[in-house]
């Protein structure tokens, strides 16, 4: 356990660290875009969380069809945790994209192919959520909630393509194993953004470790309970 | 030797003289801002304007004509740009940075002295000044949600130990 703490401690000083490397290199460190000015610097934070967001869909379907297979409740646990953090970042992702967007583009919003499946993964998120909340408790509501998360990554795989599958007014794909420059990370812009998506993930990891060990709190509390109200109904 | 002496100050005096307006370009430096005032005389001709720069320092600058005129090379809202110069078009020179100043359109002016020798749309972003401000509030606000998820471990771990140490000591049920 005491190392456990230890390891735990000594993740969230590389992330906060990280975290203020890349604050560093976003506010100060990078030159202003020539082009698009000041507005530029919210792509640092837009590009990251629509990673996280894309990844975190997939752990979502790959803990929740992995709890199916070995019926353990910490993958539950693990899918519901990815799941409720990465809700928060396809939010934030569509919220930064917005205040970056207006400047740009002229408007919040275009019904274009990239921002409206980005959309859609974000209901799907809430989709997911809201039906673990309120279906009957049940091998059919893992089962359910499964093929949401699983039409969750196929969403997200659109979503990454999107821009170059039908070229409109969303800038190419600029991370990952579809991305055009080859070079990409050789600029200041590059490699704030590589350190961003970086300190972004490991943030993200941080959050959903708490809110793992939060619900296993919750399910021990939930078992303690009952226990109680046994001992109630039939005392010794 | 004395007699060398001469001839070659001359000499060196007029190999420098092309040098001079380079040497005087040197010196120039290049102002990036936004247009505050545009004075025009009774005719509409440009005769100066004022210029606040990256730092917030404002700067009075006048253009000239004759021979060497200030140059000018500035973009309408459609992005048309219109290039040409005091001497020949001062009176639309004029017209043009109001334009820019009620758009709060940056420019980048390259200044001699106290007059403008050029004025173009913005070169070089060095506009942002409260980019610090920006840095420090976003630091605050994720060390303070950091703080809250380290409270949030702390907590937890607590919760825990209590959790377990209930366990523990509540006698197991009939059933189990």
């Amino acid at each position: 356990m005491g190392k456990a703490v230890f390891n735990y401690n000594v993740f969230m000083a590389v992330t906060i660290a990280m975290m203020g490397l890349v604050l560093w290199m976003v506010f100060i460190w990078t030159p202003t875009e020539t082009e698009q000015g000041a507005i530029s610097r919210s792509l640092f934070f837009h590009v990251p969380l629509a990673w996280v967001s894309m990844v975190a869909i997939a752990g979502v379907s790959i803990a929740s069809l992995a709890y199916l297979r070995f019926k353990d409740i910490r993958w539950d646990r693990l899918a519901v945790a990815m799941a409720e953090t990465g809700v928060v970042a396809g939010g934030l992702m569509l919220l930064t994209g917005m205040v970056w967007a207006k400047p740009v583009w002229g408007t919040w919003w275009t019904g274009e192919a990239k921002l409206t499946t980005a959309l859609i993964m974000f209901f799907i998120y809430v989709a997911y959520l809201m039906f673990r909340a309120y279906y009957p408790a049940g091998a059919q509501r893992h089962r359910l909630a499964a093929i949401i998360a699983v039409i969750g990554v196929v969403d997200s795989l659109i979503v990454y393509a999107a821009a170059d599958l039908w070229e409109r007014a969303h800038p190419p794909i600029i991370i990952g194993p579809a991305a055009e420059e080859d070079d990409q990370f050789a600029s200041e812009f590059g490699l704030t953004l590589l350190a961003s998506v970086v300190a972004f993930s490991l943030t993200y990891a941080l959050v959903v470790y708490e809110r793992y060990r939060i619900r296993s709190t919750e399910d021990e509390l939930a078992e303690l309970t009952k226990r109680k109200e046994s001992l109630e109904v039939a005392p010794a | 030797m004395k007699r060398l002496l001469a001839p070659a100050l001359l000499a060196a005096v007029v190999l420098a003289l092309p040098l001079a307006p380079v040497l005087a370009q040197e010196s120039d430096r290049v102002v990036d801002g936004v247009i505050t005032g545009v004075t025009a005389a009774p005719g509409g001709e440009l005769v100066s304007f004022k210029l606040v720069d990256s730092a917030g320092l404002m700067v009075d600058l006048k253009v000239q004509g004759g021979a060497q005129p200030t140059e000018f090379g500035l973009e309408n809202q459609a992005g048309d740009r219109w290039a040409s110069d005091q001497a020949k078009a001062p009176v639309e020179a004029a017209r043009r940075l109001q334009d820019h100043q009620a758009r709060f359109a940056p420019v980048t002016v390259t200044v001699r002295g106290d007059t403008a020798v050029s004025v173009v749309e913005r070169e070089s972003g060095r506009l942002e000044t409260n980019l610090g401000y920006l840095f420090a509030l976003y630091t605050a606000t994720w060390a303070a949600f950091f703080a809250y998820i380290f409270y949030l471990s702390r907590r937890q771990r607590d919760l825990q130990r209590e959790v377990a140490r209930l366990k523990d000591s509540m006698p197991r049920s009939k059933a189990q």
